[in-house]
């Protein structure tokens, strides 16, 4: 029983903070790439790179650092915190995980090693809901249409799961093969890169036949990947709208003296640090405990909803600053709303979560 | 980042399970929760303190001269998920053996050390904390219960109000003011005050739902030997806070009690053939996602205590939480189950969930003043 961070893994956390605050900052960074469906630079993702934290789950053997969830989480919630806009949980966790987990691993060798030393962008597609997404095979080839896939505009390898044979394939198309589209679908956040995939007789590699518990395990490590980040978007503007009613004066005094600020601040500090909670067991799970892996994620995913409040209180300890454009603290509420909505909002996920209380045996599978 | 216990923590856990399905009658179980005008139930438990005590599992925290274990945190934590869980009553005397004796092991004289603590770990005794008064609430330091030295006494005049077991102790640990002049904190002792004596008046306090928790205590003229003096004369406010230091695995009985609340609650509901609509499965959702979180919040002040960490203010928020899901349980289950009378009565109950204790909006203030570092008012 330690749940503390270890010296490196603090060590990860402020470098990674520390290199978000000097070469990705939001009002230098972040605000440019609203609106760039990529939501990435050269530099700044090899910079992401060299820290190791692309290839950090990624193992030795194909370039990449070999460590677990946890690690993962702690540049996540840097991430959120830092409402970074590229695509590092598409390429570094998703892609990743689906690589390793379905037994990829040596038919993606370069795909992994690229993804290890930032040459390489990856993102998933097919991943939320298989049966709903129309993809085909023929031979090697992919059709159909994906709806919500992440990052890939600036993903130079689409990995999809697709309908193959008696089961689901899962292929590497390069994203500038002929007859593949790519088209924005515009959600809540911005900072965050949403797309509709066209795939008109795409030519792909077979890389896996992933089983569905396996997939449901790279679903799993996604989701606590992303509750991660959410924890650092909602942490960051707590602590921003702290630090205000520290300062902003009212009736001669800081508003943070008032008790019904305070309060509110207790409030967000409560739901965040649930969050917390909820999310190192999960990263914790993710690797160490796979019977507790699916649970946690579910929870985490169930907790979206409450989570996003945090945004909410955040703008009302603003004020009418906090309904600004100007102000991030918009942006943190989008991130934190997108997380709740993304494949499908918190009350189906409690719905699922009290099912499984009321009938705990035998293990409930994804719906 | 490890969640899993030492094996040596597993093989106390071993232990005690066994122990508890051997000696943990349906009876008892059922007698845990007893009402104030329960006399049957009450001796029922005091016999089962007896038991506890005499194998050796009344009061695993304290030091093995007086009767403990000398527990580690992580035992005392076991401990306490695993009688949680198992539905084991509560020591009689739960709020002395966690909050009194730790400031009598500290304090206390050789001769009060060993006259008491056994007694008290076996409910031969019963033991009530005279502190909150009318006018000292979430104020505590404001108490103004009055203990004047006359010779070889301290002669007492006041009133304590919300004394749990007030009504059955035969002890009261007493908070009274002896200087007048100082500073509010620094005008208040301790007295251990034997509760047969002449001019202690005691009534019981009838509660919303027509129980008797605990009493109101009137003291006239009350003589107190000199020697019930615990700890330096005006130095009460630091014997108050000494409980901490010990009992530190206290808050596992929160999610643990959660736990079973959830576990009863869900077999209500099937054995009522209710509690399957989408609304009701999600409400029971919103709750169990909590309870897991509180479990994992109060696991990481645990391991912040024993690895040198940050306690992030942890065991203020997991009270104010605790209180929040017990009444949202009870909300659920009411309105499910509402004619069931012991729910309808959790119903009422958990209204002190948010009071006892400590206040959640006094909980509140604390985190915005220590924790989040928010200016006073």
């Amino acid at each position: 029983m330690n749940l503390e961070l270890t010296e490196e893994q603090v060590a990860l956390r402020d470098t990674v903070r520390r290199f978000l605050a000097e070469k990705a900052p939001i009002s230098g960074h972040v605000r440019q790439l609203l609106d760039d469906p990529s939501g990435i630079d050269d530099a700044v993702w090899q910079g992401l790179a060299s820290l190791g934290t692309t290839g950090l789950l990624v193992p030795e053997e194909y370039g990449g650092v070999g460590m677990t969830m946890v690690e993962a989480g702690i540049v996540a919630e840097e991430l959120g915190a830092g409402l970074h806009p590229g695509p590092w949980l598409s390429s570094a966790v998703a892609a990743t995980r689906m690589l390793t987990r379905t037994g990829a691993g040596k038919a993606a060798a370069g795909i992994l090693a690229g993804i290890a030393d930032g040459t390489t962008m990856a993102t998933v597609g097919g991943l939320g809901d298989i049966r709903a997404t129309a993809v085909q095979h023929d031979g090697a080839r992919l059709r159909g249409e994906i709806v919500a896939v992440p990052d890939a505009a600036a993903a130079g390898v689409l990995l999809i799961l697709a309908e193959y044979r008696d089961g689901t394939g899962l292929f590497a198309a390069q994203a500038n093969s002929t007859g593949i589209s790519v088209t924005p679908e515009r959600g809540i956040d911005q900072t965050r890169k949403r797309f509709r995939v066209g795939l008109d007789d795409v030519a792909a590699d077979l890389l896996a036949t992933p089983s569905p518990r396996d997939i449901a395990a790279v679903v799993d490590d996604v989701l606590i990947a992303m509750a991660a980040d959410a924890l650092g978007a909602a942490r960051a503007v707590m602590q921003l709208a702290i630090e205000y009613a520290k300062v902003r004066r009212q009736f001669g005094q800081a508003i943070g003296s008032f008790q019904a600020i305070q309060h509110l601040c207790v409030d967000m500090y409560e739901t965040v640090e649930l969050a917390r909670s909820g999310v190192i067991h999960a990263l914790w799970a993710a690797d160490a405990a796979p019977d507790e892996r699916h649970p946690s994620a579910l929870r985490a995913k169930a907790f979206a909803g409450r989570l996003a409040t945090v945004g909410d209180t955040a703008i009302q300890v603003f004020g009418g600053i906090g309904y600004t454009w100007e102000h991030d603290a918009h942006l943190y509420l989008k991130r934190l709303l997108s997380w709740s909505e993304f494949l499908g909002g918190p009350d189906r996920y409690l719905t699922e979560l009290g099912a499984s209380v009321a009938h705990p045996e035998p293990t409930r599978g994804r719906t | 980042m490890d969640f899993s216990y030492p094996a040596e923590v597993e093989h106390f856990r071993c232990d005690l399970r066994a122990w508890l399905s051997a000696n943990l009658t349906d009876e008892l179980i059922a007698a845990r929760r007893p009402t104030g005008r329960d006399d049957a139930a009450f001796e029922t438990l005091r016999t089962w303190n007896r038991a506890m005590a005499d194998a050796g599992w009344a009061a695993v925290s304290w030091p093995r001269e007086y009767g403990g274990r000398g527990a580690t945190v992580l035992e005392q934590l076991v401990y306490t998920e695993e009688t949680t869980r198992a539905r084991a009553p509560l020591p009689l005397n739960v709020i002395g053996m966690n909050n009194i004796a730790p400031a009598i092991m500290q304090y206390g004289t050789e001769s009060q050390k060993e006259t008491l603590l056994p007694r008290m770990m076996r409910a031969d005794d019963i033991w009530c904390q005279g502190m909150s008064e009318p006018e000292a609430g979430s104020d505590l330091a404001a108490l103004r219960t009055r203990a004047v030295r006359d010779g070889e006494h301290f002669v007492v005049n006041g009133q304590k109000i919300w004394t749990s077991l007030g009504h059955r102790a035969d002890w009261c640990q007493l908070y009274v003011r002896t200087d007048p002049d100082a500073p509010k904190h620094k005008g208040i002792s301790c007295l251990i005050v034997d509760m047969k004596l002449p001019g202690i008046e005691v009534r019981p306090l009838v509660t919303l739902n027509g129980d008797t928790d605990f009493a109101e205590l009137f003291f006239h003229d009350v003589r107190v030997p000199a020697d019930g003096l615990l700890g330096p004369l005006n130095g009460g406010w630091q014997v108050a806070t000494t409980t901490l230091s010990h009992e530190r695995a206290g808050a596992a009985r929160l999610y643990a009690e959660l736990q079973v609340r959830l576990e009863e609650l869900v077999a209500d509901f099937a054995a009522a053939g209710v509690g399957e609509d989408p609304v009701t499965l999600c409400r029971l959702g919103e709750i169990a996602v909590r309870i897991k979180y509180l479990e994992v919040l109060c696991q990481r002040s645990i391991s912040a205590t024993l690895h040198g960490g940050d306690a992030f203010g942890s065991a203020s928020l997991a009270k104010t939480v605790w209180g929040e899901i017990g009444q949202d349980l009870a909300a659920l289950a009411f309105d499910v189950l509402g004619m069931n009378r012991r729910w309808a009565d959790y119903r009422l109950t958990s209204r002190s969930l948010t009071i006892a204790g400590g206040t959640t909006q006094i909980n509140k203030n604390i985190t915005a003043q220590r924790v989040l570092g928010l200016p006073r008012t």
